[in-house]
């Protein structure tokens, strides 16, 4: 009965490749599209051309050394999170060639389930998750027919239905323990290593901005960040999300300078702050994003000199965090020589029109660089449209934009505008980040979605520090601000009607963030403060959970032993007293009645054992003589026999 | 070292209950019931460990569910295949005895109360042999095909009844040591001297061709010797005839211990045990007599046989 080796039959083969395949598919999901169908493809055929007979072994060589040379090709050389899960997927799409016996069978399957597994390190949308599920449920029922076939059940005639719902029977009947174990594991506060990199990036808010670089996010409409206000929501006209800061300009791309990486001066809030918790979906960057100018800097997260948020390790997961924002007073009041010189410099010998237009407004203007910023929005307000279609800019891109296009988004005129202002020898810098957000009235949330992409400018002014303008806002208010809301009243009807059933899904979505995605060590904490630990270490935590563990152990051995034992007191205390017999070598034989075993003992004991005898014979009337509740000798009752059994000792 | 493992094994498997033969019913209880993950399950577990210490480490949650599900699962698989032994009684047992070196098929009969509770594919084992016991309406049987070596009482050893249904994660094994033993008849030899004459009376007249008296008369079949032919009659008739002779054969047989001289004890209890089949195909009426045991018969039939085969299976 060697079953390890025995050919798959097809049904069960059907299953284990059906739970492959469903394992594989949230990975591919996440990988580049070429890529994914590629290997996609290669599965599906060798599944098919290994299904009568298994590939020769230099077949199987080349392909999968094919399809790791084509996840190279595409995931470039680095090796990063997402090149190990385009491997994994392709090891995956090769395995069937040689799964012929159950044990190929069960590793296949084994393995695949890490394909959710690593689905999750990329992305943990819906989509992955209920993919997961599926795959989870399959893989379970592969396995349920594999050990039918094992042990000899290939035939099972039990309807498909009961087979599926036993398995769904044992999900439900684990999920209590998996949830108490969810909540219950001690989390580690700070990985043991770090989380590698993905090898292509995601589009969204990076260290440089460069021309045509945000045109995929500004149409992307999922979020980038949930936030709830504690105290009081800001007018939609202040939600300014600031990311990072540029101040080095090289003509074509905007990156951030040297200085980003000093500590924060000193600032000084007026008028209202803001107290909120925002979630941020992961970006895979070290950036955070917060509302106008945070005041201060979260736990683990650096605030830099330019009031930027920036954290040690990649955003993976959704990551909360709670600040404080507010509209500052003198913001980097004094700026140093050198702070200046960073804050003015522009690539020598670029955009000339634009170099000479400032020079002149300084020259009419003298000393009041407040009216120059003025001017310039004026002008922008009077000749500039705003689009997303926009013809490749030149060597000369501020001046193609000024003077010629004229129309353009959000970086072109914050980009424009700084270099205006810096030839007309004002500190300028653009501040990369989103503004606007939709309000979600179900959970009392705000929305910020990656569409709202947004750069605006930050000038410094004498005597008031470091100011926002807006030049976008300039020409188009609404695409700044926009919300769905508005473009579905543009649009009417459809989305319209759809936009409560979005508000409810992403209620939802923010709640299993809230309470699944989101879950640490701190909240973990947090947990257990209503008990009374107010703070404790990962080893006390460890400590007290195996200390728990192993009580609940201990009372379930207790439980059981206690349940094995004689149920009948009566027959309990007979066998102590036997046992004490059995020490002198005058235990009671299984086959002896009570009443003979009794007389042998006296017989056999100098002097007699009249006691025995007569425990004996009051042992076997309780035991065996009519119902108790039938008249019996005065004084007998069970517990005073019971009693004098355990008095006696021989 | 595969030597020493054995040793190990064999130690520690004589932990296990029960320790020493019992008597039916025996009912499989959770103080008997063992549960270890396969070596799948072990893989499995490795896999899982992995999965945990990735997510912890980078604080996943939705990887950290997924094999916290997993977990979950394989634990209630674990439950349900103890679940599976728990509570089957296996109430009666027996063979019907064989010849020494044929297998013995050995029955099992079991039966479980909980009828709701899906009891298959259960495996019933004992060193290489194995078979499958699945329970329908909380009934069911196995045939084990034991092997025999030696006449007389076969020990029946200690089986393993096993599953690792449902997932295939863990097996969950009982063993079971029914006390009866079961009766292996001794190998009768391969061949021999024919049967003894009988000395009796004869009560029995077989027909024979080599036979002195003439029977009787019949038609000629195709294939009948020339010279069994009665011509005298077949003039007389017209139609060939033949001579049918028959020999008078005592019906008792007897098969005595005694009178083989010159062989050895087993040599002498093999062709007794020839002897015996023989006679009963050619349904004789027979009579054993060994030492140490009062003569049994003149008789015949399978209870006649059983009982002499049983007095030979049981000599020392």
């Amino acid at each position: 009965m060697n079953v390890g080796r025995e050919r798959l039959d097809p049904r069960t083969r059907t299953a284990v490749l059906l739970a492959a395949g469903a394992c594989v598919v949230p990975l591919l999901l996440q990988l580049p599209r070429t890529l994914a169908f590629g290997i996609a493809v290669a599965a599906v055929a060798i599944a098919i051309g290994t299904w009568r007979r298994p590939a020769a072994a230099w077949v199987r060589v080349s392909i999968a050394l094919a399809l790791a040379i084509a996840v190279f090709a595409t995931m470039g050389v680095n090796f990063g999170r997402d090149t190990g899960c385009a491997m994994l997927a392709a090891m995956l799409a090769v395995k069937p060639a040689e799964t012929n016996t159950m044990r190929d069978a069960r590793s296949l399957v084994g393995f695949a389930l890490f394909a959710p597994f690593a689905t999750f390190l990329l992305d943990q949308g819906p989509l992955s998750l209920g993919l997961g599920l599926v795959a989870v449920y399959l893989a379970l029922l592969a396995m349920q027919r594999l050990s039918d076939v094992e042990s000899g059940q290939a035939r099972n005639t039990a309807p498909g239905w009961k087979r599926v719902a036993g398995v769904g029977r044992m999900l439900l009947l684990g999920l209590p323990l998996a949830l108490a174990a969810f909540w219950l594991f001690p989390r580690l506060a700070s990985p043991l290593w770090g989380v590698p990199d993905r090898a292509i990036a995601r589009p969204g808010l990076a260290d440089s901005m460069s021309p045509g670089q945000w045109e995929d996010m500004l149409l992307d409409d999922t979020p980038a960040a949930r936030l709830t206000f504690f105290n009081r929501t800001p007018p939609p006209a202040r939600m300014y999300f600031r990311g990072p800061v540029f101040t080095e300009f090289d003509g074509r791309t905007w990156s951030r300078g040297a200085g980003a990486f000093e500590p924060s001066g000193r600032v000084r809030p007026v008028g209202e702050t803001f107290l909120y918790e925002i979630a941020l979906e992961p970006t895979d960057r070290r950036q955070l994003i917060a509302l106008d100018v945070p005041l201060d800097a979260p736990a683990q997260a650096f605030l830099g000199r330019d009031r930027t948020l920036r954290v040690d390790r990649p955003l993976t997961s959704v990551t909360r965090w709670t600040m404080r924002s507010g509209n500052v007073e003198r913001f980097d009041e004094t700026l140093s020589p050198g702070q200046r010189q960073h804050h003015l410099q522009l690539p020598a010998g670029l955009n000339p029109r634009t170099v000479a237009l400032a020079r002149q407004w300084r020259r009419e203007a003298g000393d009041d660089d407040a009216a120059i910023v003025q001017r310039a929005l004026g002008m922008i307000r009077a000749g500039f449209a705003y689009t997303l279609t926009v013809s490749l800019a030149g060597r000369d891109a501020v001046d193609q934009f000024l003077f010629v296009d004229k129309r353009g988004y959000c970086e072109h005129f914050s980009s424009s505008f700084v270099v205006l202002m810096r030839a007309a020898g004002i500190p300028a810098r653009v501040v990369g980040g989103y503004a606007g957000a939709d309000h979600n009235p179900i959970g009392d949330y705000w929305i910020v979605r990656r569409s709202d992409a947004h750069a605006w400018a930050e000038v410094w002014l004498p005597g008031r520090g470091w100011v926002r303008v807006d030049p976008t806002a300039a020409v188009a208010p609404e695409r700044v601000f926009d919300t769905l809301e508005d473009r579905a009243r543009a649009q009417d009807t459809l989305l319209g009607n759809l936009a409560p059933m979005y508000d409810v899904g992403d209620w939802m979505l923010n709640g299993w963030n809230d309470f699944v995605l989101g879950f640490n060590a701190e909240r973990q904490r947090a947990l257990l403060r209503p008990i009374g630990i107010e703070s404790i270490q990962p080893e006390r935590l460890l400590l007290l959970f195996s200390v728990l563990a192993l009580g609940g152990l201990a009372a379930t051995v207790w439980l059981l032993s206690r349940d094995l034992r004689e149920r009948d007191p009566l027959l309990r205390a007979w066998h102590r007293l036997g046992k004490r017999y059995a020490r002198l070598g005058l235990g009671r034989a299984a086959h002896e009645p009570a009443v003979d075993w009794a007389e042998r003992v006296h017989r056999a004991r100098a002097g007699g054992d009249e006691a025995l005898r007569g425990l004996g014979v009051r042992f076997s009337r309780w035991r065996y003589g009519p119902a108790p509740d039938a008249p019996g000798p005065a004084g007998d009752g069970l517990n005073a026999l019971l009693r004098d059994l355990d008095a006696h000792r021989p | 070292m595969g030597e020493r493992l054995r040793a190990l094994r064999g130690r520690i498997e004589r932990f296990a209950r029960p320790r020493g033969p019992e008597a039916l019913p025996i009912e499989l209880h959770r103080g008997r019931i063992y549960v270890l993950p396969t070596k799948f399950g072990l893989f499995f577990g490795t896999m899982l460990a992995a999965m945990g210490l990735g997510a912890l480490n980078y604080n996943n949650n939705p990887a950290l569910l997924l094999m916290l599900l997993l977990a979950g699962a394989a634990q209630t698989s674990l439950l349900s295949a103890h679940l599976q032994l728990s509570g089957l009684r296996f109430v009666a047992s027996g063979a019907d005895p064989v010849p020494a070196g044929a297998p013995i098929l050995l029955r099992l009969h079991a039966r479980s109360k909980t009828r709701g509770r899906a009891r298959r594919g259960l495996r019933v084992d004992c060193d290489d042999v194995a078979t499958v016991l699945s329970l329908e309406d909380g009934v069911g049987d196995a045939e084990l095909a034991l092997p025999t070596h030696r006449r007389g009482w076969l020990d029946v050893p200690r089986l393993r009844v096993s599953t690792t249904r449902p997932l295939g994660l863990v097996r969950a094994w009982s063993w079971i040591w029914p006390e009866q033993p079961l009766l292996v008849y001794p190998a009768p030899e391969p061949a021999g001297p024919p049967l003894p004459d009988g000395d009796g009376d004869a009560a029995l007249a077989r027909l024979h061709p080599l036979g002195d008296d003439v029977h009787h008369l019949r038609a000629y079949r195709r294939g009948d010797p020339p010279r069994t032919i009665a011509w005298k009659p077949t003039a007389r008739l017209g139609n060939l005839l033949v001579r049918e002779y028959e020999r008078p054969l005592s019906a008792d047989i007897v098969l005595d211990w005694t009178k083989l001289a010159g062989l050895g004890s087993e040599a002498r209890i093999a062709r007794l045990a020839r002897w015996v089949d023989e006679a009963e195909r050619d349904a004789r009426r027979y009579r054993l007599i060994v030492p140490g045991h009062p003569p049994i018969g003149p008789a015949h039939g399978p209870a006649h046989r059983h009982a002499c085969l049983r007095a030979l299976a049981l000599l020392p």
